[in-house]
């Protein structure tokens, strides 16, 4: 955006928002006084206010996939496909995707056309062609081809960003292996068939560009439009961006030639407030519609409040100790083990997560179809813990480092916990608190004996889960677990087609990983979302973020 | 003995902010002494089972989120905060006085000596120049966490101020008569500096140490909070603080508010103390207020006489 462009847009913003605020309290008060109120009360109806810990950092997932980067991916930008939703089964008032297995439909998977109108998977799965939608237009009024897509895959190949993992997880070696087919016809072409072809057609991670606005603005200079992607958009989905202010604001305006349904809220507000308190006393004032990411204690004390709804459903996000197999004393499978034994769960989801997350006893989301958790044998069990250890040939105490991040009030006491726990099996932790920038640049490095991760796979697939955290060649195996019989099976999974196959392969491998234990299994945390209680429409999505045409007043 | 007891309760009637400042402290140096003791519970085991509970019989100012005592924690806590607040500021003052002692004897006059106390004092002012928090915590960042690297910190910030303080005394002394004789008597620099000049200099310093004890402990527990300082679950104020304060706004006040209170009160007596020594430490202040409490004495007499 050039910086007249900005100071426009935050003049109108900031008046809007006036507007829309004195709307709330004073439409209803004056509303007799006719029209102007009634305009003033219509506009903050259709205003979404968001208190979000973060603005978003970037706008290009190739190289930002932080909290308030993903949520905005998912309103400015479209997909080719995208999951049928159902209503969550724990939670009343929100939906859900459907991303289990169903034999009874195409490719054994409930998927609904976004911009691809039609899609077909050849009997041997290694080509899926798709049939593009025809009269989308991007937020630059660009018309979509077959050319965006292209460009788009282009685009992972040279950047050599977060999407070469995504060209490496479906086995594409070129760009040449997308082709266009006309001008709303595309296919992939793989060496070996890939059971998650079309799932990825649905991550968030694999957003459609317009091509002609990114390469216009980008020239011979920046072919990829990296500087322009960063700051602004240029997509198919139902937003536009109308102010970034990182550090306080983010806007965004619905756009009236989105090609779908139209979404109810027209103007999306992301405020920037850093502190879970100050959220919780935001939607607690009624100053905003969504407080995002509250403590859990916040959340059990908003539920009794009036006018306020909390929704908390199961979730892709896990949260574990990383047991670095190449540093002592976790080098010993009897050690990691006896740690695994020696883990209150229990009291870890009561007083810390107050009942919101689940015990993880799976080495992936237990929300995601072939998720076993029928080898989990970590029981909380302090005898045979010590047991553990003493098969592991530990006869002294012994001491080492649990690692945990200062920016998650989670971990402290998580660890603190856990600490108290292994001290009764005479495993002395000495807890190390990191900055959150030190913290993750560990967790890469792979240099401490023990350091909380807490993250998810974006999509649903037990070879693309298991793939990204396990095999010995992935960047995200920060446990440094090396097992070539684990690698050949993962790597088998993914390229076989049959789902009776796939779940055989897959149980044995969580099998193996759950009795080597290269995490500590700690909790599965459920996704929760603190409301308005008028606001209605949530969508939960296994890349865990919001999608603001999901939502609207009842 | 007792003419002299009788005497520190005349100055405590006088002045008692004075008395208050150090009544906090040794009950706050006490209650350290006796935490092992006195301490119902364990200050770093969590017990999951008792988990923010409120104020009660069993614990005197309830639990933390991981259902460690709060009592327990908040009397074992100036255990470690005045030890490294201690230990800081008398590093900073061995350091900073020594320096200071030495750039003011030799900043008059010329040869290399001047050079090298005009580069110490402008250094001083370089190190000064950096607000004290974010230094302290950019120190520890490339130090690493640990107790010995906050004692550092302590006495790395503090070590400029004993350091004016020092070479402004010592300017004023150095030009005394008896300097002078002591030099002509043939007693070299460094004997000059130990046996005269410093003695002589060093009643602001003292009133100085009490203050800069509390900053030490304000200072510790700020790093703490932030998550710089001790670490998890080593009791103390700041840590305790930093892990209680997000629960006020649910309503459990008390992990961050009795932490806090002890803090503050801690701080205001060392602040106390700093001030008694700094009249005391003042010849011609402490003569005023001995000659003040003398005469309420003998009016008090004089009005017990005449009754």
């Amino acid at each position: 955006m050039s910086d007249k462009f900005t100071r426009i847009a935050i003049g109108t913003t900031r008046r809007r928002f006036l507007q829309g605020s004195a709307a709330l309290g004073g439409a209803a008060m004056f509303s007799s006084m006719g029209r102007v109120g009634d305009a003033l009360a219509q506009d903050a109806n259709t205003t979404l206010v968001i208190a979000a810990p973060a603005t978003p950092q970037g706008l290009d997932i190739e190289f930002d996939v932080s909290l308030g980067s993903i949520d905005s991916l998912g309103a400015l930008y479209e997909y080719m496909l995208g999951y049928e939703k159902i209503a969550d089964p724990n939670s009343p008032d929100a939906m859900r995707e459907d991303t289990s297995v169903h034999a009874d439909k195409p490719n054994g998977l409930a998927l609904r056309g976004r911009l691809a109108e039609k899609w077909e998977v050849s009997p041997d799965g290694r080509k899926a062609t798709f049939k593009l939608r025809e009269g989308v237009v991007s937020n630059w009024g660009n018309t979509f081809t077959s050319k965006d897509v292209k460009w788009t895959w282009d685009r992972k190949f040279n950047l050599k960003g977060q999407g070469l993992f995504q060209t490496a997880v479906l086995g594409l070696k070129s760009p040449d292996q997308v082709k266009v087919e006309g001008d709303y016809a595309i296919s992939f072409n793989l060496d070996q068939p890939n059971p998650i072809l079309l799932k990825q057609q649905c991550n968030l991670a694999n957003p459609i560009y317009d091509a002609t606005k990114c390469s216009e603005v980008g020239g011979s200079d920046d072919p990829w439009a990296v500087n322009f992607l960063k700051n602004d958009s240029a997509g198919f989905g139902p937003y536009r961006l109308a102010q970034l202010v990182r550090g306080q604001q983010a806007v965004f305006e619905a756009r009236d030639d989105y090609w779908d349904e139209k979404p109810f809220m027209k103007r999306v507000i992301m405020r920037e407030v850093p502190q879970s308190a100050s959220r919780f006393s935001l939607l607690q004032g009624g100053a905003v519609d969504i407080a995002q990411f509250l403590q859990p204690r916040e959340l059990e004390a908003l539920k009794t409040q009036p006018g306020v709804a909390v929704d908390a459903v199961n979730a892709s996000y896990m949260i574990w100790l990383e047991l670095n197999a190449k540093i002592a004393p976790f080098d010993n499978v009897d050690v990691r083990r006896a740690v695994n034994l020696a883990i209150p769960r229990d009291e870890i989801i009561r007083t810390i997560y107050y009942g919101y997350a689940d015990e993880q006893k799976a080495p992936m989301p237990y929300i995601y179809p072939m998720a076993n958790e029928s080898f989990f044998n970590y029981a909380y069990d302090l005898a045979k813990a010590k047991e553990m250890l003493a098969k592991a040939g530990v006869t002294g105490p012994l001491s080492t480092t649990l690692s945990y991040n200062a920016g998650d009030p989670t971990q402290e006491p998580i660890a603190l916990l856990i600490q108290t726990s292994l001290k009764q099996i005479g495993i002395e932790l000495t807890l190390e608190k990191l900055p959150a920038g030190v913290f993750y640049e560990n967790v890469t490095k792979r240099a401490k004996p023990m350091i909380f991760y807490l993250d998810s796979p974006w999509t649903p697939d037990p070879g693309y889960s298991t793939y990204l955290y396990f095999n010995s060649e992935s960047y995200v195996n920060y446990s440094n677990y090396n097992n070539p019989e684990v690698d050949r099976t993962i790597t088998e999974g993914l390229a076989t087609l049959d789902d009776s196959v796939r779940m055989e392969k897959y149980a044995a491998v969580q099998k193996t990983l759950m009795d080597e234990a290269p995490w500590g299994f700690i909790a599965y945390p459920k996704y929760t979302l603190a409301r308005k209680a008028g606001l209605k429409g949530y969508t939960y999505y296994s890349s865990n973020n919001l999608r603001f045409q999901d939502f609207s007043r009842g | 003995m007792f003419r002299k007891l009788g005497l520190l309760a005349r100055l405590a009637a006088l002045r008692p902010r004075f008395a208050a400042g150090y009544i906090i402290v040794t009950a706050i140096a006490l209650l350290a002494i006796a935490a092992p003791w006195i301490a119902p519970y364990s200050p770093t085991e969590a017990d999951s089972v008792s988990f923010l509970q409120p104020p009660s019989a069993a614990h005197l100012f309830g639990t933390d989120n991981v259902g460690m005592d709060i009592f327990s924690r908040a009397i074992y806590a100036p255990r470690i905060d005045l030890t490294i607040a201690i230990l800081g500021t008398l590093l900073s003052a061995l350091v900073g006085g020594t320096i200071g002692a030495l750039v003011g004897f030799y900043s008059t006059g010329r040869g290399i000596r001047v050079w090298l106390s005009f580069a110490v004092m402008r250094a001083a002012d370089v190190l000064q120049a950096f607000p004290v928090f974010v230094f302290a915590i950019a120190l520890v960042a490339s130090l690493g966490q640990s107790i010995q690297t906050v004692v550092l910190a302590i006495a790395f910030v503090n070590a400029p101020i004993y350091l004016r303080l020092m070479r402004s005394q010592v300017l004023s002394i150095r030009s005394m008569r008896y300097v002078e004789a002591s030099q002509v008597n043939g007693l070299s620099d460094l004997r000059t500096i130990v046996r005269h000049v410093v003695p002589n200099a060093m009643a602001p310093v003292l009133a100085q140490l009490s203050v800069n004890v509390g900053w030490g402990i304000l200072l510790t527990a700020a790093l703490s909070f932030v998550g710089a300082g001790v670490r998890a679950p080593t009791p103390e104020w700041g840590s305790m603080i930093a892990m209680g304060f997000q629960n006020v706004v649910t309503g459990q006040w008390w992990p961050s508010m009795f932490p806090g209170a002890m803090l503050a009160i801690t701080v205001f007596g060392f602040s106390l103390v700093g001030s008694s020594i700094e009249v005391l430490a003042d010849p011609a202040k402490r003569r005023q207020l001995l000659a003040e409490a003398r005469e309420r004495s003998e009016s008090r007499r004089a009005r017990r006489e005449a009754v």
